[in-house]
Parts: structure tokens; sequence; C-alpha cells
């Protein structure tokens, strides 16, 4: 796709729209989310900022908004250092983010909206001039209008994310921020979008757009900074002087996959034990897969992409909207735990706090969910019961009658594998099982689901990191805009997964 | 039968309406801002009390003026603990509520002497009344429906993680919201016993906090139908009056029931497209998403 | 967001603060933080009472020795404690198990009146009144307890099919329970032969051997342990605790959260229908319009201050009765207000709210 014309350089000698330096953030004990990141957005451009899931895309640009605050590091915007890290106080700085999670009231319209956020005086306007205002808003930034005396809550996503926009340019943003702004859009509307964008530039505002799509980034961006794993490693450059291959292999890392950790075991005539036929689910387009005893098959793919429909699929918490989905040629259960758990399902879900562990029971009362008699033996005994399960997994804890709640992160999950792969399995969905776990946690945990393929279950693993999941798999799909690619066996081709993660355009 | 729709029947109607509607346009504000408030009926015993005394010291417009004053008191001490301690707002209610009804029997009984009976007061005529309740009305309307602070509100309520997003304090909106519809509740209980009741007995208001509640459900949280609602109420509870003395086919119980039947039969049939404040009774806390 | 949040939200977010903590939080090892908070309130419920007695011109300690005589020093001040009690300890367990599973009912109110309700019409009606009172009364109690059961019921199908806040509709039934209790005894169950609206009476429960408890005292104290022993070892005790610790885990992990609302919303109603034709059986003997005296409410109270633990519960509901009890007797020697006995109750509660939510504040 051309180039957009007329985008000034960093040549011109203006002061940056937004210039963050040494920003690094932490969160909780876990490794940086941002380390030492610099990042400089000029006025009048159109900013890519690339990178997987936990690249610190996100992190970077909320700090920048004011909804975070760094741990170190300075944040300059329009020339002037920011002191004060609140989204009002960015705001007025001209600062604004259109979040994946729209902060609009649905039950107000798009005029009151809008009169709420920038009030003119205690009454509100009547509403002849809102939808004036809101027209001639459209008009001049080149926005399709949106309706004005229809409750936010019921227009299209697209109108929304338009309203947002508006919004934003209402209070004259100098900086504006989408962040995945075409997650929600189909392609013509995605388009609209970006062409928007660069009448903004145009503008003499600065657009930064978060996103993990190669066909945005060369279809309307200047520059693009790509972030991996909380560090830059492309910073500022003109999107002119890559390719897609170059900004791919930035974004995934070029380091050769690691030599594998096991041995496949699965022989080529194992017992197919999970079985889909175009199964659909909201994002998720309808899908053929099949994965044999033993074997364990990596998902990859940014979050949002069908992975969640995926694993809500296999672990029977909702049914497919069409298509089927088969456990040694049975379908799956849909919302009846008890007899998923009888058909040998195991779930890891991904929010293992939401999902698998009840916070405040003890870890006893965790490792009883869905199992467990229907008459209860007294407390001591249950958790006497619960003990050796525990010192068998390593899950560290004052005591078997501690909360769920006092776990780590590495504990808890721990808890979750103690409860669900206790038994011969013949599914295992594991979604992020390692995510948030300090190394060794994350081991024993990889070592464990490999046993239980070992010892002749389905595995299906939803991993987000590449080297993780080019240790343990014995194929790998990439989702991306819904639809699976075609499995990719050892030895990984980083390069072309990474291309297939990136390519994703609903057609 | 048509002994049931006279002008007494209507005038009656009015004067159970009046009291209610304005507990009711009280509680609507507060609902709507995310706050949902079991102690209405305290407040309007305390409102009762705070009238019936102030109208013995300076007349009944004082005693209302009371009412207002110390329904805002309550209302502070409620948000107190509902807004901004967070105490759960179903248990503080109800706590307040129990607690009135005591409290305002003993310091009821403390302010006359055993034997004499308690003197009444002199009581308004229904006119101001009414018009206060218009005019109650028109405020709160233009609040809600013209001014931005109606929007705030409105959002604290529905979206109270967009509110603020936008920089607005969302216990201020509710704190506020609180402290206004209980002054409403004080002023309501004290209509109640400054209009043609004329005076104070223990439970004065006889359950009539829990009425208001019921008719903002039915309501569907907007001013305008609180009111009709109010009226519908009324004319339920003078027609169950009224058939008290007669010898009819139907029970004058079922006038009892009736208002409260029919408000579950409107949760029925439209609570799936609810305009319940999507945050109510939810304390709002930054970071949870609601 | 896979770098943001490692750590787990501290508590579950719902429409309650404090309710929600009160099942997280209690150090579990700590029985002195439990007990703390609703012992201090009574404490200062009753400092503030002894404050208002001593403006009145009563000697606070007199008054509170001719209190706990009224309990203790009496023969019957015991025996009258456990009639007081009773009704309350039966709605409290029922409460307690909505409660645990953070299901908000304030219908206990009507569920009491329409068990009892149910329970009268069935004992004085016209073919069954000949039958003995061994077989008449047990069979009326069965039919209460079902009665209360439904109508409590009735709210959860609201809930699961309409999605009507259960707040509210149970709020509502409580008056149409209170209008199907003016209309029967003033027409439907109505003693011919009494002057004013009143039931006929029913056969009265036996009183305990050598007491003059009735056997109603003799269910609640026995339904005691038994709640216990539901709530900690059975697998719907089990699901009652998760739903009240997250909906989302026990629908994932173990069952249907809409299943166990129903159960737990018929039980409570259940436990309240019990207590209501106890009542009437063991105590007023006849149904009149001033049956209702607010029980259902007081019952949540007690059911907070017992920390929605059955002992508690007992324990929180046989002080609540012997206050009162103790008070009416304080009265007939001292010039004490009627009212004070409620406004202490009253300052309790509030004094426990208070109290427990800064508590939780303070804890974080």
């Amino acid at each position: 796709m051309p180039l957009p014309s007329g985008t000034p350089t960093s040549d011109d000698l203006v002061t940056p729209a937004a210039v963050m330096l040494g920003i690094r953030r932490v969160f909780g004990t876990g490794p940086a989310a941002l380390d030492a990141v610099d990042l400089t957005i000029n006025a009048g451009e159109v900013h890519a900022l690339l990178g997987e899931n936990g690249a610190g895309k996100t992190t970077a640009m909320r700090i920048l908004a004011g909804l975070d605050r760094p741990d170190a590091g300075t944040v300059a915007v329009g020339g002037a250092p920011v002191t004060e890290f609140a989204p009002r106080a960015l705001r007025e700085r001209g600062v604004a983010m259109v979040q994946q999670h729209f902060t609009l009231v649905p039950t107000l319209t798009a005029g009151e909206n809008l009169a709420m956020a920038r009030p003119r005086g205690r009454l509100r306007p009547p509403a002849r001039q809102v939808r004036r205002r809101v027209d001639e808003l459209a008009a001049r930034h080149g926005l399709a209008p949106v309706p004005t005396d229809v409750p936010v809550g019921r227009l299209s996503v697209g109108e929304q994310q338009r309203l947002e926009i508006l919004r934003a340019l209402d209070a004259d943003a100098r900086l504006l921020i989408l962040d995945e702004p075409t997650a929600v859009l189909v392609d013509a509307e995605a388009e609209a979008l970006l062409t928007v964008c660069r009448g903004l530039a145009a503008e003499g505002r600065a657009v930064v757009i978060i996103t993990h799509r190669l066909g945005e980034v060369f279809a309307g961006c200047d520059r693009v900074t790509v972030l991996r794993r909380g560090a830059v490693v492309c910073a500022g450059e003109l999107v002119a002087d890559h390719d897609r291959t170059s900004l791919a292999t930035r974004m995934v890392g070029s380091a050769p996959a690691a030599a594998r950790s096991r041995v496949v075991t699965a022989s080529p005539g194992g017992a197919v034990r999970l079985r889909l036929r175009g199964a659909a689910l909201r994002r998720l387009q309808p899908l053929d897969l099949e994965v044999r005893a033993g074997e364990v098959l990596g998902v990859a793919g940014v979050d949002g992409n069908g992975q969640a429909e995926l694993e809500e699929l296999l672990a029977g918490v909702t049914g497919a909207a069409q298509g089927t989905v088969w456990v040694d040629d049975a379908p799956v259960p849909i919302g009846a735990p008890r007899e998923r758990i009888a058909r040998r399902i195991a779930y890891v879900p991904a929010d293992r706090y939401r999902r698998a562990l009840a916070g405040p029971l003890s870890l006893a009362d965790n490792l009883e969910l869905g199992r467990g008699p229907t008459r209860r033996p007294p407390k001591p005994r249950r958790e006497a019961q619960a003990a050796p399960a525990l010192t068998e997994w390593d899950v560290r804890a004052t005591g078997p009658g501690a909360p769920a709640a006092s776990l780590s992160g590495g504990n808890a999950q721990k808890l979750v594998l103690a409860r669900e792969l206790a038994a011969e399995r013949a599914l295992v969905v594991a979604a992020q099982p390692t995510r948030g776990l300090d190394p060794e946690a994350a081991r024993m945990i990889t070592e464990r689901l490999l046993d239980a393929a070992a010892g002749g279950a389905a595995v299906v693993w939803f991993g987000a990191e590449l080297d993780e999941l080019f240790a343990i798999s014995d194929r790998l799909i990439v989702l991306a805009g819904g639809r699976a690619s075609a499995p990719f066996t050892p030895p990984y081709d980083r390069a072309a997964i990474g291309m297939a993660m990136v390519g994703g355009h609903r057609r | 039968m048509h002994t049931l729709f006279t002008l007494a029947t209507l005038a009656a109607a009015i004067r159970l309406a009046v009291p209610v509607a304005v507990a009711a346009l009280g509680e609507v504000l507060t609902e709507r801002s995310g706050v949902l408030n079991l102690g209405l009926e305290g407040t309007m015993l305390f409102g009762a009390l705070a009238g019936y005394t102030g109208a013995r010291l300076g007349g009944p417009w004082l005693g209302l003026l009371a009412g207002l004053g110390a329904g805002a008191a309550c209302g502070a001490v409620l948000a107190l603990l509902m807004v901004v301690v967070r105490a759960d707002q179903i248990v503080t209610g109800l706590a307040f509520t129990l607690f009135a009804v005591s409290a305002t029997t003993y310091l009821f009984e403390l302010s006359y002497t055993i034997g004499e009976p308690p003197p009444r007061i002199e009581s308004l005529s229904m006119v101001p009344l009414v018009a206060i309740v218009l005019a109650v009305l028109v405020g709160v309307w233009f609040l809600l429906t013209r001014t931005v602070a109606g929007l705030v509100l409105t959002a604290a309520g529905d979206a109270p993680g967009a509110a603020d997003a936008l920089g607005y304090r969302v216990a201020r909106v509710r704190s506020a919201a609180t402290v206004v519809g209980c002054a409403l509740g004080g002023l309501a209980g004290a209509m109640l016993v400054c209009g043609p009741l004329g005076l104070f007995v223990q439970n004065v208001t006889a359950g009539r906090g829990w009425v208001a509640l019921a008719l903002v459900v039915f309501a569907r949280w907007r001013p305008g139908r609180a009111v009709a609602g109010a009226l519908l109420f009324g004319l339920c509870d003078a027609a169950q009056l009224r058939l008290q003395g007669t010898a009819t086919a139907i029970p004058y119980e079922v006038f009892l029931a009736l208002p409260y039947l029919v408000t579950l039969v409107a949760l029925m049939v439209r609570a799936r497209r609810s305009d319940t404040p999507a945050a109510l009774a939810i304390p709002f806390v930054r970071g949870r998403s609601t | 967001m896979t770098l943001t949040d490692p750590h787990p939200p501290k508590a579950p977010s719902g429409p309650d603060g404090v309710l929600a903590r009160l099942l997280d939080h209690p150090a579990r090892g700590s029985r002195t933080a439990l007990v703390a908070v609703p012992a201090l309130a009574l404490l200062g419920a009753l400092v503030v009472g002894g404050v208002l007695m001593a403006i009145e011109g009563v000697a606070p300690l007199s008054a509170y020795g001719e209190v706990v005589r009224g309990v203790f020093g009496r023969s019957r001040g015991l025996s009258d404690t456990a009639v007081v009690a009773t009704p309350l300890i039966l709605l409290a367990l029922g409460i307690t198990v909505a409660y645990r599973a953070r299901v908000f009912t304030i219908g206990a109110e009507g569920q009491y009146l329409a068990g009892a309700l149910a329970g009268t019409a069935f004992a004085t009606a016209a073919p069954l009144r000949a039958l003995p009172a061994a077989v008449l009364l047990p069979c009326a109690l069965v039919v209460a307890v079902l009665t209360g059961a439904a109508w409590s019921g009735l709210t959860g199908w609201l809930q699961s099919r309409f999605g009507a806040s259960v707040v509210i509709t149970s709020l509502l039934l409580n008056y149409v329970a209170a209008a199907a209790l003016a209309w029967a005894v003033r027409v439907g169950i109505r003693d011919p032969g009494a002057f004013t609206p009143q039931s006929r009476p029913v056969a009265g429960l036996p009183d305990l051997p050598g007491t003059e408890i009735h056997l109603g005292f003799l269910f609640a104290l026995a339904a005691v342990p038994a709640l216990a022993v539901v709530l900690r070892r059975t697998r719907f005790g089990f699901r009652v605790e998760v739903l009240g610790a997250s909906p989302e885990v026990l629908a994932v992990n173990e069952s249907r959260p809409a299943a166990t609302r129903l159960t737990v919303l018929a039980v409570a109603g259940a436990f309240a229908g019990l207590a209501g034709f106890v009542e009437v059986a063991g105590v007023t003997e006849r149904m009149t319009p001033a049956f209702a005296t607010g029980y259902g409410f007081t019952a949540i109270i007690v059911a907070l201050l017992g920390r929605l633990r059955p002992v508690g519960v007992l324990v929180a509901a046989l002080v609540l009765a012997g206050l009162t009890v103790g008070f009416d007797e304080a009265e007939r020697v001292f010039v004490i207000p009627s009212a004070t006995v409620g406004v202490i109750q009253a300052l309790i509660i509030v004094f426990f709210v208070a109290g427990d939510a800064l508590s939780r504040r303070k804890a974080g």
C-alpha cells in the first residue's frame, strides 16, 4: 500500500508531541513490564506501537495517558515534563487515549456523553445543538457521523469507537492514542479509521496506534516502534525502511528455536482423542482440529484472536455456535462440570483466580471442587487427606486450611494442577499455564503437563511465549483473526510463525 | 362499587400519596446514582419527628424545614457509611431503619409527660402540600434531564468507571445524591405529620418508606412515573380504607396487595431490558470494572 | 494482559462490601476477632443505654441489675427468654444459609407470615380440626414449612427467569403476605365465634417436660447443630460456600449456580415458615392482625451478629431475647421508657455495622 504523503519527518525542528525516557514499570514481583523504554512521538505523524502479548505496549501508553505512573523515568508532553499522572491532568495537556474497553456511559446518548465530558455551563444543551456539534466535529475531521439521540449502548462498536475519538477531538487532543482500534472493526471500517488517522496527523496532531497487525502498520503509519518483553527493539523508525519480514522478526525475536526439550512420544497411529469439526464461537471461525493421545498441540497467537473461545469450547464452558467438539468420540459436556470431570477432561483456565480457584476457600476445599463425596468428612480429616497432594505438588502454604487467596501465583497454579491432573486424563486444556510464574514453578508445571501427555492425554496448550511453545509442542497452530493456520511441525520456523501471528485481518 | 370512585376517594388518595411521592422522588435520585437506600423509612421517621417538634416550636412551615434538615443529617450519616466506608448498603439501610423506629419512639416519649396526650399541631391543608410535591417533581425532573449534574449522577449509577475516567468523583456524587434524597425523605416524613394528620405517634410512617422503595422500582426510576405511581398506590390505599367499612365481593385486602402485585408483574415483563441503574448497590472501587 | 496482574484481586466484587468480606475475612484461626466486634457493639450499646437511663434519672447499674435478675433471677426468666428466642433462631438460621451464598433476601417476614397462615389454615380447617393434635400438628408444620419454602422460592424463580432483583422481589412479597394475613384473619380462617378478627385457636405445642418452654425451642436448638452439619459436611453446604465465594468458579468446576441459589432460598423460606407456625402453635395460639411483629427483620440482624454461623446465631438470638425479657421485668421496677430496649438493640446493630466496616478498612 502506498505510503501516506506529506508527513513531517524528524528533520522538522518541532518539539516532539511526547517523549518518554528511561521508563520502568514493574508489577508485583514479576519481571519488569517496561524496562528502560525510550519513546519519541512527533507531531503530525501516525506512529505504530507494535508487539506481542505482554510486550508492554498498553502499559507504556497508559502511563502516557496518565492512567498509570512509571516507577522510574520521565515523560514530557509538548516539551513540558509531566509531574502529575492522572487522566484529567494529561487530558488537559492534550493527551487522550481510546482504550479497548470504551469509557462511554451506555445508557446516555452520544450527545449526553459529549456534554458530560466537556460541559459548557451547568445546563445541557438542547438536542439540536448537540447534533450540530457532533456533525460538525465529525465533518471537520473526516469521520462518518454518529447518531446522537440513541443510547450509546445501542450503537455499533464502530460507531462507539468513532464517538470516543470525537470526544477526544472535542477536547482538542493533540496526541491521540488508540489501543488495538481495528480489533473490533470490519475491514471497511478499519480502512476508514486509518484514513481518519492520516487526516488527523495532517492537521498537526500525533496519533499512536497500538497494534499487532502488520497490515495496518504498512497501510497507515509513518513510524513504528517495536516492543518486545518490555524493551524497545526498534525505536521510531520509518515504516518505509522495513518490510513485513523485518518487522515480524523484530516482534518475535530472531533467535533460532532452542533445542527441543522433549522427544515426540505420540505414535503416528495413536488414537485421536480430541476432534473438532467446524466448531465456531464468537470470534473463532469454524475450526477443524484433531489431537491424538500423547500429543501436545501448542496454540500461539496474540490474545483476542479466538483463543478464549477455543478454551471455552474445549472445556465445555460454552457450547459451540456451530460444529462439534468431541473427546473420545463423545461430545464435550457443556455447563456440567462434574460430567466433564467424569469424562476425564482437565481444565487449567487462563484466568485462574476467576475460574479455577475460590480465593476465600481453603486449599483443601479447592481441591474438592467437582470431586469428592456427598457426605464430606470433618474438616481435620479433609485437610489431612489433602496434605499428601499438597506435598506431592510442592504447594507452599501455611497449611491445607489456608485460604487459596494467600498463595503466590506459582503455588496457586500448582494447586490447580494438583486438582485437575490428579488422575489420568483424556484431554488437558491448559491456557497460559505458566503465565506470571517464577521460572522454577514454570518448570515444574511444564514437566507435569508433559507427564500427563506421556500418560496418554491429548494436551492443548495455549501459550504466549513462543520459546516455551517451541520447546514443548509436537505441533503448533497459530490463531489469527479467528482462523487457525495450518499446523507447524518442528523444527519451528520462528519467522514464519511470527508472520502468521501478525498477518491476521478478517476477510 | 361506584361509591369507590368519588371525589372523596380521590382526595383521600392524594392525601395518602403526597408523602410517599416526595420520598420516592428522593429515592429516585439516590438510586440513580447507584445507592440503594433501605434506610428511607428510618429517614422519614426522623423527618416526621423533626417536623412535629419544629411545628410545636414554630408552626408547620418550620416543621417542614426541620424535616428537611433532619433528613439531610440522616443522609450524611448514611452516605458516610454506605459510600465512604463502603459498608454493605442492604445491611446498613436496614439497621438504620430499625434504629430509627426505636430511636424516634424513645425521643418522642421523652418529649411529653405521661398522662397528658401530646398536643396536636397546626396542620397545613392539602393545597400547599400538593404544591410542594409538584415543585419537587419539577426540580428532580429538571435536575435529571436538563442539567449536566443530572448526567453525571446517571453516569455514577450506570457506568461509574466511565464517570471516574472523565474525572468525576463517584463517591462525591453518590454522597450528594444520598444526602439530597434523604433530605427529601425527611421532608416527606414532616409533610405526613404537619399535613392533615397533625400529630406524631410511634411508627407514624407505618411502612410508607418501604412503599416508596417499591414505588421507585415500579416507576422504573423516572420521577414523573414515581408521582403517578404514588397516586396509584394512594388510590389503592384509599379504596381499601373505603371498602373496610362496607361488605363487598372484593375484599379490601386485594387493594392492599394490588400495588405490590402490579410491581411484581412489571418486573416480570420488563426485567430483561432493565432500566435498573447498572451499578445499583455496588460500591465503586477504582480499578474494578463495572 | 499477561504481565500486568500476577496477583489475585483481594475480594470478589459484587453488590456487597462488608457482607462479602464478612465471609472471607475472619482470620480463620482467630475466634477472638470474630467475637470481638459483636461483643464490643453490645457493650457500646449497653453503655449508651445506661447513659440514656441516667438522663432519665434511673441508676443504670441498678437497672441492668434488674435486667439480669429478670432473666436469671426469676423462675420464668430463662424459659421466657427461650420462648422469645425461638422464632429468632429459626428465622436467622434460614437467613444464614442464604447470606452465606450471598443471596440477600429480605423476605423472611413475608415467609414467616405465609408459613404461619398456611399452617393455621390447615390446622383449623373444618374436616381436619377433629384430628388428634399429635397427628394434626406435625402435618401442619410440614404445610407451614413447604409454604414458606414456596414463598421464598417464588423470589428465586423471579430471579432466575426474569433477572429480577432478589432484594426487591422479596420485599414486595412481604407486603403481599401481610395483605393475605389481613384478609385471612378477617374472613378466610376467621373464628366465627370471635368478636375481633382472629383465627380459630390452634392446638398448642406441648411444653418441654418440667419447663414452661414449648417444643418449638427444641426444634430451634436441634436446628443449630443440624444446620452446622449440613453446611460443613454436605455437598450442598459446600456449594453454598463456593457460590458465596465465586459463582463463576462454581459454574466452571462444580455445578450450576442457579440450582443452588433456588435451593438456598427455599431453605431460608422453609425455616421462616417453620418459625411462623411454631410461634402460632407455641405462643399466640391464634393468628391476629398483630401477628407480624417484624421478627423477620430482627432475624437478619441476629444472623449478622452471629457472624452467619449457626452457633453464633444461637448466642445472638439468646442475647437479644434476654435483653427483651430482662427489660420487660426491669420496666416493672424502674420507670424506664419502653422504647429503651428497642434503642439498645438498635444501637447494637448500628455499632456492629459501623465497627465491622471500620475494622475491615484497617485490615485493608
